[in-house]
């Protein structure tokens, strides 16, 4: 694929992810911080939340296997998660924390273990999306393009 | 403290050690340039700070916990409020540096933003302006702080927009002539 296909790919495929809520305004905010001092500024904070959000998901998924759930642990956890996932613009992930943090306020163990199906299968979404977009970059850098388009 | 501008001008000078000529200018830029502290304990949301601040050209020092700020600011072993005379000349200066301005989380485990606020407040570092972070706006929180005596209580994610407050709360705070 020539480079101006590749450019055209990666625009259409970015403007997708904002389209289909995955992304939102603050991942722009994100890509506008980086400049030829941080170049990797993007994807070190975006590999940040990966692990993050991966240790936040086990711990989750401990608490509530638990006999006594203590919803506040559980409620400290979504809270960290709906922070991050903000912070980087992953808007699908955020907005199932809200949710997952109202069955906490409730203690509805059911809701909780829902939500964690729901938050596990967003991250894992925006996750591999993510990297399709990093991957995308990487292909146009090293066919000599450059950033921003 | 003299700065030394004049004694550091390169041109027709007899050469010295490259380095030493760098590390002072280095210095002297570093003592011009606005310090910030900024306290959260999300390590994305420490990056993402850092980042904004240093954009702007402040010099940035983040640390993970209210309890940490307080170490930084040298006010953890104190118990009681009053400035002793041994603080006194710490006062705005703390292992060499000055703070301009405090950027704090709101909800942190341990000592949270609040608590920050108020040991600040009620220390020798009492007129360094103090900002509020949090990602839920909660308008009790918020006259919470603004009454504790935070200068200003912004939305988390903090973007380069609201930039321009921190600036106006940084030139507030140096010295009247």
């Amino acid at each position: 694929m020539d480079l101006v296909q590749l450019q055209r790919q990666f625009v259409d495929y970015k403007t997708s992810l904002y389209h289909e809520g995955f992304l939102d305004e603050q991942f722009t905010q994100l890509q506008e911080l980086q400049d030829e001092n941080n170049p990797d500024f993007v994807v070190e904070v975006v590999s940040l939340f990966f692990e993050d959000s991966e240790r936040l998901l086990n711990e989750l998924a401990r608490a509530l296997e638990q006999q006594n759930i203590d919803y506040k642990r559980i409620d400290a956890h979504v809270h960290q998660l709906k922070g991050s996932s903000s912070s980087i613009g992953a808007q699908r992930v955020q907005k199932v924390c809200i949710a997952f943090r109202n069955y906490c306020e409730e203690q509805n163990v059911e809701g909780c273990l829902k939500c964690l199906q729901q938050v596990r299968h967003e991250y894992s979404l925006v996750k591999t999306k993510l990297e399709s977009l990093f991957q995308l970059e990487q292909q146009i850098l090293t066919a000599g393009g450059s950033f921003p388009m | 403290m003299e700065l030394m501008k004049s004694e550091n001008i390169v041109q027709d000078r007899q050469p010295q050690p490259q380095e030493e000529e760098e590390i002072m200018q280095q210095e002297e830029e570093e003592e011009q340039r606005f310090h910030v502290l900024a306290v959260d304990d999300s390590v994305i949301d420490r990056k993402l700070l850092e980042k904004l601040l240093k954009a702007s050209s402040y010099q940035v020092t983040c640390v993970e916990s209210g309890e940490k700020a307080l170490e930084y600011l040298g006010l953890l072993h104190h118990s009681s409020p009053a400035s002793s005379s041994s603080s006194q000349h710490h006062h705005q200066e703390t292992q060499g540096h000055k703070v301009n301005l405090i950027m704090t989380d709101f909800s942190m485990p341990g000592t949270s933003g609040y608590d920050l606020l108020k040991r600040i407040k009620g220390s020798s570092w009492k007129d360094v302006p103090v900002v509020v972070m949090s990602s839920e706006n909660v308008p009790s929180r918020i006259s919470m702080c603004l009454e504790g005596g935070a200068e200003e209580f912004m939305l988390k994610p903090l973007q380069l927009s609201d930039l321009h407050k921190i600036q106006a709360h940084l030139l507030k705070s140096l010295p009247h002539s």
